[in-house]
């Protein structure tokens, strides 16, 4: 195997009229990595994999999928990679065998080879029902492995998933990127996006998305450091009158970020001494604790502060 | 009718309206549909067949030859065509021409003797309602000829005067764009009902709606009145049109008129909601609605073809399908301005099976969501 | 074969024909459309109700109408003395009333002018001119019979109808019904079809592979087009075996002409799901096209008898090309003009179509 990146993207552009859907995004995705796009919907997140799925052709910039460009409109690229759409892939009225089957003829795969990789990936997502069985009838969690399974058939090098776990229950998200780490652990690269913060921590790298522009790019922790230098704290108010005290800490120097979490408030500063400054007035009922800020947190600094 | 909140039927009547208005293609259809069968049946059909291509072998060249094909031609319904080198025959082999007339080498000289002169007419039978048209012309041609070639009038000993009543010129477009209102309300409130609710199972949002404290009878009354609105504005503008376009009388009570609508409308309506309980999946409902809906609306009514030349187990059938009593009750109002009285019968058998539809269509609905 | 096209035809025919109630639609709507049509339907008018008024012993009048029923067409209705004949009309009772003179048709017709009345009801203008006719005909053979004919006719016309002898409607309608059928199931079965993965998200699957945009297009395409000839065959099959329609052309020409259509009808129905958005739509798109279409086709009523504008419209229609070869290949056993001029209409129209289908196809999927 060789080191050169699974992906490589350079001032990737798409305009649809006059609307640019994603803006000169550059990044690289290195083999056997689990890299996930971050971001609200319209960010350009399913755009840029459907240019990378050879679904779409850019309007400018560049892209090696695995080593190939868009020189052949994309067919190049759709040979090599497996890509599973965010609307629900499966045919419901078909049986698990048929719609494996067709996943085999779109590919033209020897029915042989067909065969032999169905084995291979039931065993990977530990599929047990008869093949007559009818995908309706299936529970959501295992639809979902089985529409991985049929973008696999063809055992691609890199796979793309876009949100591949919206609508599923938790358990069943869970087992599902426990399958993806499977997956990685076998040498495969996996693309992912999710709106799910707890499943993006499980990536090995984020870009993240706003606006068709690639906003920050990083490891999780890399992420946390880059948008939270200083450090944040958990306000509990416990019932305490809190709306007095909220409007004077947002004029706080020093103060970063202030954002409601159900009951309690995020707040990031710049640095310790502002944040001992500002939290001194807190009223007596009310606690505040150092914490470690989450990915949900950059979220909200990153995407949803530009936008205020 | 325990508990039929008003407010919530027309909640969802309104979102129904939205929907339609947001959907170019219904729209489309909904009001297209009325202007192209009224301007189809009112002026592109003709039910008296003209123009029909004689092609005419004279072997004869004489004057009561040409006397005998200037009837052909100025009877209105013939164009004389020359036979090409191949003939007559196989002119209608070729379809260049509907018709042939041979007249023998013999002809005026018989004709002039005072003896019987006989033309064979050769006429192409694979297109049954020009050919049946064609026969039916034959005897009036037939008596036209005879009075121009031997100057001989049959004086009948008697005869029949014949009254048309209702529409003495037996203007085809007063029968034909009266009954049009059957084929909307047939084909749009079946087909659009049907499909619409199918979505809803198809797509789970019929659940979802279920789920809320909404009653099942909110939901059908809310769906349905607005598509039931649509079909009735569909069949105003035919109404318009054939009052002041075509100038077809109308003679009795728009009030009955009305009323007769209404009740096929929730005839159809409760049919189209029986066929999408039924499916619950569109392709299905459409296949079912085309059987059961559009089909007997156009063929089994009476609307072309009567339903009275059919054998008895067709007219048996007929009685059951809503289609045929409305438009007995439609031609009997606008035509004869029949009254309710006499008309009892097609009110009564609409009423019936209105009823009959929308009791299934409601208890099929329930049953299902138990 | 190809495997993609294999591919796809298995999994569209498994989706379409899983289901009972679709199986049993489209193979059983042929035949219940065939059976109406065939046995139902007839252009002959029969059963008109008449009722008869006339005064007590009139003999002649009384043979008169007698021949009216005697005839098959008409059915007695009766009339109690002195009821208004009109009233008899007005309910709907009878659709014609023949009225004698009032001194006895007998003694009319010895003074010279024997003229009887005749009532149609004419709110049904098609029932009404049939009526009339056939009541002449009935009358002029009742005076003959009864007052012997007046001098032999100078003419007589020897009638002979080709292809149809009998004039039966099956004759007539089997290919009509034929092209009907096979137009609707290509056209809306393909639209629906292809709306319909687009709907539910499993298109893009489908583009996501490696195939090209004419591999799409067949393999969401040749499925129905081979429906549509199933279709098309048992329809053949179901009119000569049940209503003994004959094939007097070969074989080879029916089918010839039916791929010809079914490229145009797949053609439109592919470019009716390009503009659709949902099923609804595209069904209500492909009654847009079916509905004059049909009507213009010279399926139920004859090209030639419509205006100037309307036959101008029906040269588009690729169904009126198809009827015109389909009758002629059936009952007349096949020219080789009609085949060949309405042959290269539909194979023209053919390639435009499927070009535009193509090119708009493409289109969406980029």
């Amino acid at each position: 195997m060789n080191a050169a990146p699974a992906v490589e993207v350079k001032d990737l552009s798409i305009k649809f009229g006059d609307f640019t859907a994603v803006d000169k995004v550059s990044f690289s995705v290195n083999r056997g990595e689990i890299f996930g796009f971050l971001g609200a919907n319209g960010a350009g997140k399913t755009t840029t994999i459907r240019m990378l799925t050879g679904l779409l052709l850019p309007s400018s910039g560049s892209a090696l999928v695995g080593g190939l460009g868009f020189g052949d409109g994309g067919r190049g690229i759709k040979k090599i990679v497996g890509y599973m759409s965010q609307k629900f892939t499966l045919y419901n009225d078909l049986t698990v065998g048929e719609n494996l089957d067709f996943a085999a003829g779109l590919r033209k795969l020897d029915p042989a080879y067909a065969k032999k990789r169905r084995k291979e990936l039931f065993e990977l997502i530990a599929f047990n029902k008869p093949l007559s069985s009818k995908v309706a009838a299936l529970p959501g969690g295992i639809k979902q492995e089985l529409a991985l399974a049929a973008a696999m058939l063809h055992d691609p090098e890199i796979v793309f998933l876009d949100e591949p776990t919206s609508g599923v229950a938790p358990a069943s998200r869970a087992r599902f990127w426990a399958l993806i780490r499977r997956i990685t652990g076998l040498g495969k690269t996996v693309i992912v996006t999710t709106h799910y913060m707890d499943e993006a921590e499980q990536c090995g790298r984020i870009a993240l998305m706003r606006t068709g522009r690639l906003i920050a790019l990083g490891s999780p922790e890399e992420l946390k450091a880059s948008a939270f230098p200083g450090p944040m704290a958990e306000i509990d108010f416990n019932g305490a009158g809190s709306a007095a005290f909220i409007a004077g800490l947002e004029k706080a120097p020093g103060l970063l970020e202030l954002s409601p979490h159900g009951m309690r408030w995020h707040a990031a500063f710049a640095a310790k001494a502002a944040m001992d400054a500002a939290l001194a007035g807190l009223p007596p009922a009310a606690s505040a604790a150092l914490i470690k800020p989450s990915l949900e947190d950059v979220f909200i600094r990153l995407v949803e502060g530009a936008e205020r | 009718m325990n508990g039929f909140n008003f407010h919530r039927a027309y909640s969802i009547a309104r979102k129904e309206v939205m929907h339609i208005l947001r959907d170019p293609f219904t729209l489309t259809l909904a009001l297209g549909l009325p202007v192209m069968l009224v301007t189809f049946f009112g002026y592109a059909i003709d039910y008296e067949v003209r123009n029909i291509r004689l092609a005419v072998s004279d072997r004869d060249n004489g004057p009561a030859a040409r006397r005998l094909k200037e009837v052909f031609s100025s009877s209105g319904y013939f164009r004389l065509v020359e036979p090409g080198p191949a003939g007559p025959v196989e002119m209608l082999d070729s379809g260049r021409a509907a018709a042939a007339v041979f007249i023998e080498p013999d002809f005026s000289k018989k004709i002039k003797g005072g003896g019987q002169a006989q033309a064979q007419f050769v006429l192409d039978g694979s297109d049954n309602s020009k050919a049946a048209a064609i026969t039916g012309y034959l005897p009036g041609i037939q008596r036209a000829a005879q009075a121009k070639l031997a100057a001989q009038t049959i004086k009948e000993p008697f005869s029949a005067e014949t009254r048309f009543l209702y529409n003495p010129e037996l203007n085809s477009r007063w029968f034909i764009v009266p009954g049009l209102a059957a084929i909307i309300i047939g084909l749009l409130a079946i087909l659009l009902t049907a499909l619409n609710v199918a979505r809803e199972w198809e797509n789970g949002s019929m659940e979802l709606l279920l789920s809320t404290p909404v009653r099942p009878l909110e939901i059908i009354t809310g769906k349905l009145a607005p598509y039931g609105a649509l079909v009735l504005a569909g069949v105003f503008f035919v109404y318009l049109v054939s009052r002041l376009v075509f100038g077809v009388p109308f003679e009795g009570s728009h009030l009955l008129y009305l009323a007769a609508c209404l009740l096929f409308v929730t005839a159809a309506l409760s049919q189209g909601l029986l066929i999408s309980v039924i499916t619950r999946q569109q392709q299905v409902a459409m296949q079912f609605s085309m059987i059961t809906g559009l089909l007997p609306s156009m063929l089994l009514s009476g609307f072309i073809f009567p339903v009275e030349s059919m054998p008895a187990f067709f007219q048996y059938l007929t009685m059951l399908l809503p289609p045929r009593w409305f438009m007995a009750a439609a031609r009997g109002i606008t035509l004869k301005g029949a009254d309710l009285a006499e008309l009892a019968v097609p009110f009564l058998a609409l009423g019936l099976l209105s009823a009959g539809m929308l009791a299934l269509a409601i208890k099929k609905f329930k049953t299902d969501l138990e | 074969m190809n495997r993609t096209l294999t591919a796809f035809i298995k999994k569209e025919l498994t989706q379409t024909l899983r289901d009972v109630r679709m199986r049993a639609l489209l193979f059983g709507a042929p035949i219940i459309q065939l059976t109406i049509f065939g046995l139902a339907l007839s252009t002959e008018i029969k059963n008109i109700k008449l009722a008869v008024v006339s005064q007590p012993g009139d003999a002649v009048f009384g043979r008169v109408a007698d021949s009216f029923y005697a005839s098959g067409w008409f059915v007695r209705v009766g009339c109690a003395p002195g009821e208004d004949p009109y009233e008899l009309i007005a309910s709907g009772r009878a659709d014609a009333v023949l009225l004698a003179p009032k001194e006895g048709l007998a003694r009319s017709a010895e003074r010279g002018d024997g003229k009887m009345q005749l009532l149609v009801d004419a709110s049904n203008s098609t029932k009404a001119r049939a009526v009339e006719a056939y009541s002449k005909n009935i009358i002029a053979a009742a005076a003959a019979r009864e007052y012997g004919a007046r001098g032999e006719p100078a003419l007589k016309f020897d009638v002979r109808v080709l292809y149809n002898p009998a004039m039966e409607s099956s004759m007539f309608l089997v290919p009509g019904v034929m092209g009907m059928l096979v137009c609707l199931i290509t056209i809306i079965l393909t639209a629906m079809s292809l709306t319909r993965e687009k709907e539910m998200g499993t298109f893009e699957t489908i583009v996501s592979a490696p195939l090209s945009d004419a591999e799409v297009l067949l393999g969401k395409t040749v499925p129905y087009i081979l429906l549509g000839l199933a279709d098309a065959a048992l329809v053949v099959l179901a009119g000569y075996l049940i209503f003994g329609v004959p094939v007097r052309g070969p074989l080879w020409q029916l089918a010839l002409a039916a791929l010809a259509l079914v490229v145009n009808t797949v053609s439109i129905g592919t470019f009716i799901s390009t503009v659709a958005r949902n099923q609804q739509q595209a069904m209500l798109g492909g009654f847009m096209f079916l509905f004059p279409a049909i009507l213009m086709s010279g399926i139920m009523y004859p090209v030639e008898n419509m205006p100037k504008a309307v036959i101008a419209a029906a040269y588009l229609d690729p169904l009126m090309y198809f009827v015109r070869l389909i009758r002629n290949i059936m009952l007349k056993g096949g020219d080789a003009y009609v085949l060949w001029t309405n042959l290269g209409a539909l194979a023209l129209m053919a390639v435009f179509a499927a070009g535009l289908a193509y090119k708009r196809f493409r289109q969406t999927l980029n």
